[in-house]
């Protein structure tokens, strides 16, 4: 993997993925109060001006502040994408990690579940959900957090196998532990760093979900400004005003890749805690790890 | 089976759902003929694959179910009464029980009957018939895109390793899994539309009419969809291939004297394609997938653009029907993808 290559590029990347983090994260609660228009109120007189004094980032081709409606659109593209990322979390992991103490016919059951939800196409099958139950940005948070929540299962199932494996686990259950013993005493610990590391990527994959559903008009009705609709908005426009999707799309690429930089920063830190705490027991896969 | 195991993912030994058929394949596999696990191996990931098949179209058939629409309300909008729901319910076939409407129309969607949808009456299959290509053709067009350009930097990267070059394509990979597909399309359309007009930003040309306006038309929106397949499967060929290249063999290889190129191509290439090619496999989907956004940016009748239109109406059969067919083109893909990692795995135990 390219981990080596990413610690060599040093702490400073780091550093700036956690401060875009902390400014997004800010914006994603107090983004509507910061914006200095109203980003529902329309100039005609105005529409589809650059960036000016007044107006730092310019006007839409309904003359709205574009600058307040990215920073109005914020929790609505945030939050969701938060929200799905747990549900993602809470209906994958817990079952991905009890799935490698099941017997062989319910394992095998399990895992062409969670193959089915993985052959399901991503945004297609969201855009479905969304739309047929409903259109809320609820229905689509929902559809974006059951979508991901088969990756959990994967990554938290992969790293239980690898404890469950372990010799000291082996003597726990030969003691007559259970596998929620097992779970809470001993996986708990090891599948954890794991499911934050996906957990933060996670985020920034629904994130995309989230802006891609928006674009396409589904989730939030077209007043109410988000940074996909935004951008399909500007689409229409791109003749008279081509640097209008320029705005929504840094907000969309700068979270995204701050979020994926900071994935791999803790991939990294954990990682190497795991390969130290392992070394005493050479086994195979600290090789991998 | 639709799903490879997953690169970056799946560090340890349980990689995800190949170990849950392989032990018994390969347990099994000496005792027999040769042919005879073969078979075996085939009928194993035939039965895989149907499995993930029903449970899939299931969750889409339920979806629809649940989702409370029906043919009168689409048909007729708010006028509709108690009366012509329950008649229109009837005409469809809706009053019957759940499970058996499933496997109903599962039959009947073998057979190539889909349905016909409840907002314009038009068969479901003919709707497809004439989305799919469109799809196929931006999906095939993105899947060559990102094995091409993907396995050129990969090779580049791994041949340089440590280089600039290797650096520049570690870079532009995680820059393009960064961007989404359709900021990339804007960019496009930017970029070919106003700037420099080479390929058009617009609208679908079917091959039968105009074979060289249909490629270009395709250009545009396949390199839009393939940036995050293709950086996935430059970074896993480059790891693999940079771990190939310090082989004992390749060392031997170049005591032996052989060019550099024979070596990369033909010793170190074919043991180190099995991660590209899962990186593909798990892309698929997502290739399925995001041709929707795709689509609608570059103005393109295909099934993504059906699903979205059927779906804000309510036209469940259509949207039933388009995932349908989405779901075995993964699937499908799927089975033949890991055919070929097993292919490429056994040429490098062979060679090894």
């Amino acid at each position: 993997m390219s981990r080596s290559d990413q610690s060599r590029s040093g702490a400073w990347t780091v550093r700036l993925a956690l401060g875009l983090v902390a400014i997004v994260a800010v914006l994603a609660v107090a983004g509507p109060a910061l914006a200095p228009y109203d980003p529902l109120a329309q100039d005609t007189a105005l529409a589809l001006h650059g960036s000016s004094p007044a107006h730092l980032l310019g006007t839409d081709y309904l003359g709205r502040d574009v600058l307040s409606r990215l920073l109005a659109g914020a929790p609505a593209s945030l939050l969701s994408a938060l929200a799905a990322a747990l549900i993602g979390l809470l209906v994958g992991a817990l079952p991905g990690a009890l799935s490698a103490f099941l017997p062989r016919p319910a394992e095998w059951l399990a895992l062409r579940v969670v193959d089915a939800l993985l052959a399901l196409p991503f945004i297609l099958f969201a855009i479905v959900f969304a739309a047929l139950l409903g259109n809320g940005l609820v229905q689509a948070t929902t559809a974006i957090g059951l979508l991901i929540a088969p990756g959990f299962f994967r990554i938290s199932r992969a790293a239980t196998l690898r404890v469950r494996d372990a010799q000291y686990v082996e003597a726990a259950t030969l003691l007559g532990a259970s596998a929620w013993w097992v779970l809470g005493r001993h996986a708990w610990r090891q599948v954890a760093p794991t499911l934050v590391v996906a957990g933060i990527s996670a985020l920034g994959s629904a994130l995309l979900a989230v802006a891609s559903l928006t674009f396409l008009g589904i989730g939030v009705q077209p007043p109410a400004p988000t940074w996909g609709g935004m951008l399909a908005s500007d689409l229409g426009y791109l003749a008279q005003r081509p640097e209008g999707p320029l705005a929504p799309a840094l907000a969309i690429v700068l979270t995204v890749g701050a979020l994926n930089l900071l994935a791999d920063a803790v991939r990294d830190r954990t990682g190497a805690a795991r390969v130290r705490h392992r070394a005493g027991a050479n086994r195979k896969e600290t090789a991998d790890v | 089976m639709s799903v490879v195991t997953e690169p970056g993912t799946e560090t340890g030994p349980a990689a995800g759902a190949a170990p849950a058929v392989r032990p018994d394949a390969g347990r099994t596999a000496p005792a027999r003929h040769p042919l005879l696990a073969v078979a075996g191996r085939v009928l194993a990931t035939a039965a895989t694959a149907a499995t993930v098949f029903v449970i899939a179209t299931f969750a889409t058939f339920a979806l629809g179910a649940a989702s409370g629409s029906n043919p009168a309300a689409v048909a007729l909008g708010e006028v509709a009464t108690q009366a012509d729901i329950d008649r229109l319910n009837h005409v469809f076939g809706l009053d019957r029980p759940f499970l058996v409407r499933y496997f109903d129309w599962l039959g009947s969607a073998l057979t190539g009957d889909l349905g016909t949808s409840w907002f314009t009456t038009i068969p479901v299959s003919t709707s497809i018939a004439q989305a799919f290509p469109v799809s196929l053709s931006i999906a095939t067009g993105a899947t060559l895109c990102a094995l091409v350009g993907g396995s050129a930097l990969g090779i580049l990267a791994a041949v340089n390793r440590g280089g600039i070059l290797d650096r520049v394509v570690t870079v532009l990979s995680s820059i393009a899994t960064t961007v989404p597909a359709f900021v990339v399309a804007i960019a496009l359309i930017l970029l070919f539309g106003h700037a420099i007009p080479l390929f058009p930003v617009a609208g679908y040309v079917p091959p039968t009419k105009d074979v060289g306006a249909w490629l270009t038309c395709l250009v545009l929106p396949s390199v839009a969809l393939s940036l995050d397949a293709g950086a996935d499967i430059a970074r896993q060929l480059r790891t693999s291939l940079v771990g190939a290249l310090t082989e004992n063999y390749v060392i031997g290889a170049r005591v032996h004297g052989l060019s550099p190129a024979r070596i990369v191509f033909r010793h170190a290439l074919p043991n180190a394609t099995a991660p590209a090619l899962s990186a593909l496999g798990v892309h698929v989907p997502r290739l399925v997938g995001g041709a929707v956004i795709t689509e609608v940016i570059f103005g393109m009748p295909g099934l993504g653009r059906l699903a979205n239109t059927s779906a804000l109406q309510g036209d469940v059969p259509v949207v039933q029907g388009v995932l349908l067919v989405a779901i075995a083109v993964v699937v499908v893909s799927g089975v033949v993808i890991n055919l070929a990692i097993r292919r490429s795995t056994g040429t490098g135990r062979n060679a090894a």
